[in-house]
């Protein structure tokens, strides 16, 4: 057996120790900036992933995914976040509404609750469990962090987890969808993204910070 | 290749509307833009009708179903241009908030809904669905103001983490299809799927929880309750032409994607899991939205409750299904359009002319704005559904299906809403419109393009009432075969 092959052994059998890792780490981040290279370690895990998929399943349009996967998430988004949180000049924490400890405990329940969920379909779709698992905690954490993180930039960092974890359940499923499609939605996270960023700006302007919790003007 | 005009249409007047710095200009070449896309939309409509399901490559078809849809955007989006022309005539050149920004950014929405309605393919169907809250989140935001900024920022956040369970779901359904045997190809197709899931034996477990990430997803972009946060905030916060084009168009875009959903699974053992939330949902948002409408006090958010209110309407025929439902759900799709519009158009109004959308900030109006006044009583006498207008016939199909299936509890459940929300009507709009004028409008009289969109909506709410047009009847019936 040659290198790559025990390589890509390796990275499907235990990616989702690391993911689980990063997902512990995140909740507990108190920086913007720690929370954004968390990110993008979590995206080049999947990557991994990816390319290791690919190659076990003999899939050529799944490097051409990876490739991108890597462009996007590792590379471009962090850096653009990087100069958002420059250019907004906002105070660097993430303003969380529940301690570290609390954050843990939630994230480990959540990790459990995956367990619990994906138990019964793991079996009937017939995919290792850790990696479902992984991908509905990752869902779980993004929302979790959406909703628990004051900050407009740490909402959008929630949704992107959010958004990891949809992709790594389509990858680990059903090996992902056509290219065209991930294209696609690839294409839509960077104008998503691009559209939040102008609107950071937008509520710096209008009210002078951004902690999204006090915006709450329109009610009933 | 038809199905390819009126995409290409609407994005190259996006762009080609953004060269005109003047906005008189702007406006005509907008005005221009929007009879090639009506044209267009209506050449696909009549070849579909003619030739039956038209397919462009791998990823555009239109069906009957499109076709009813089609429709629906070729007539609101022509009626918002004309209003759109004469609603902005005060607004100057500013960075991002110039009649040629706003109306690139109306024909990119425009753009992305149709592509929804056209799409063959479920993925590209969710990538324009996603399109359609970016391009229109900036529209949302466009006046600038911390309600508009804080609208848009909710908007694109709900809406996104929304669509994003609809991508689960639809990631889900495309599993089921390859566990099944599909070519992985074609299990994106709808056409496909349509023929495969009741002779292929999908795994029954995971059509259900498809469906489920696909009623949450794409029902948080319908603002069905409890998703519904985003919209009254939309709605209220946005220019009015785009509340109308959110509310007559945007959210019956989403009903489409998901009446895709439920034609694909509506031949398995599923069909009646799928209808019972439908049910669900539908009863929720109608029961909430119309208690509701009561308390509000902005003209706007009292019309977006009504919109989450219809729309639960609108799922109920669904759920119900039947020949009577389906003809109800899809009647009742285009007239809410119609009457809404009219009603924002009315608010549109009220707001230039006394500056304020607080319905305890206007008194005396029917003295005071006369013409304004009288489509606000047509369009509130439609939407709550009284006849001879056009709702009250496609409520009464709905109703009368669900006396023919026993539904007695929902049956009576929805004759009490609809009399709830017609005395939440009647109570706001009469003390709007009765007593002692205070303040003076800016200026009493409508202008052509308001007197004609108005004009229009209200001949069409009654003559839909008085009879369908033949053509229409036989449009709904291709639509509704595509549901049998």
């Amino acid at each position: 057996m040659g290198l790559v092959e025990i390589a890509t052994g390796k990275v499907l059998s235990s990616f989702s120790v690391f993911l689980f890792l990063t997902i512990l780490l995140l909740v507990v981040a108190r920086r913007i900036s720690t929370a954004i290279l968390l990110f993008s370690a979590q995206s080049a895990i999947i990557t991994a992933e990816v390319l290791a998929t690919g190659f076990r399943e003999r899939l050529a349009e799944a490097y051409v995914v990876g490739a991108l996967v890597f462009l996007i998430k590792v590379v471009l988004i962090p850096r653009a976040f990087f100069r958002l949180v420059d250019r907004l000049k906002t105070p660097r924490d993430v303003k969380a509404s529940t301690t570290p400890t609390q954050s843990v405990f939630i994230a480990a329940a959540m990790i459990y609750l995956s367990y619990a969920a994906v138990h019964s379909y793991g079996q009937s779709v017939r995919v290792p469990e850790d990696a479902l698992a992984a991908a509905v905690a990752l869902i779980l954490t993004g929302a979790f962090l959406m909703v628990s993180r004051n900050k407009a930039l740490m909402q959008m960092l929630g949704l992107l987890v959010l958004e990891n974890g949809i992709y790594l359940a389509a990858l680990t499923t059903t090996y992902g969808m056509p290219l065209v499609i991930e294209i696609g939605i690839f294409f839509d996270i960077l104008i998503g993204l691009l559209l939040m960023g102008i609107f950071t700006f937008r509520i710096r302007d209008t009210f002078d910070h951004l902690d999204v919790s006090k915006l709450r003007r329109l009610r009933g | 290749m038809i199905l390819l005009l009126p995409l290409a249409v609407t994005i190259l007047g996006a762009g080609f509307v953004l060269c005109f710095r003047n906005p008189r200009i702007a406006t005509r070449v907008a005005l221009t833009v929007g009879g090639l896309e009506v044209a267009s939309l209506g050449a696909v409509v009549w070849r579909v009708h003619a030739h039956g399901a038209l397919q462009a490559g791998r990823y555009l078809r239109a069906d009957g179903l499109s076709s009813l849809f089609l429709i629906n955007i070729a007539f609101i989006s022509a009626l918002v241009l004309v209003y759109a022309s004469g609603y902005l005539r005060h607004m100057g050149e500013g960075r991002f908030s110039s009649p040629r920004w706003f109306y690139a950014l109306v024909f990119l929405f425009l753009f992305t809904m149709i592509s929804v309605c056209l799409s063959a393919n479920l993925g590209l169907l969710w990538i324009m669905m996603e399109g359609t809250t970016l391009a229109s989140a900036l529209l949302v935001g466009f006046y600038n103001t911390e309600g508009a900024v804080e609208a848009g920022w909710k908007y694109l956040m709900v809406c996104t983490v929304g669509i994003a369970f609809a991508l689960f779901g639809t990631i889900v359904l495309y599993l089921a299809a390859v566990k099944a045997g599909m070519n992985p190809a074609a299990a994106l197709d709808w056409a496909a799927l349509m023929n495969a899931v009741p002779q292929m034996g999908f795994d029954p477990n995971l059509v259900k929880l498809a469906f489920v990430f696909i009623i949450v997803g794409y029902g948080t972009k319908i603002g069905f309750v409890p998703m519904h946060s985003w919209l009254p905030d939309a709605h209220a916060e946005a220019p009015t032409p785009i509340s109308a084009l959110l509310s007559a168009v945007l959210l019956n875009c989403a009903m489409y994607a998901l009446i895709r959903y439920d034609a694909i699974i509506s031949h398995t053992t599923t069909s009646a899991f799928a209808h019972t939330l439908l049910l669900v949902f539908g009863l929720l948002s109608m029961i909430v939205a119309g208690l509701l409408i009561l308390v509000q006090r902005n003209l706007k958010r009292l019309m977006a409750y009504s919109s989450v209110e219809h729309m639960g309407i609108i799922a109920i025929g669904l759920g119900l299904g039947g020949p009577l439902g389906l003809f109800g759900a899809l009647l009742h799709i285009f007239n809410h359009s119609v009457a809404k519009s009219l009603l924002f158009f009315s608010a549109g109004n009220i707001r230039q002319n006394f500056g304020t959308l607080r319905m305890d900030g206007v008194t005396g109006m029917a003295r005071t704005l006369p013409q304004t006044s009288t489509a606000l009583v047509v369009g509130s006498l439609a939407i709550v559904g009284l006849p001879p207008f056009s709702l009250f016939v496609s409520e009464f199909a709905i109703l009368s299906e669900a006396f023919s299936q026993a539904h007695y509890v929902l049956a009576v459940l929805f004759l009490v809403v609809l009399s709830v929300v017609f005395g939440g009507f009647a109570y706001h709009f009469i003390r709007l419109l009765c007593g002692e004028p205070n303040g003076v409008p800016a200026n009493s009289k409508l202008i052509p393009s308001e007197y004609t969109v108005m004009g229009i909506a209200s001949v069409t709410l009654l003559c839909f009432g008085a009879h369908i047009p033949h053509m229409f009847t036989i449009i709904l019936q291709e639509a509704m075969a595509v549901l049998r």
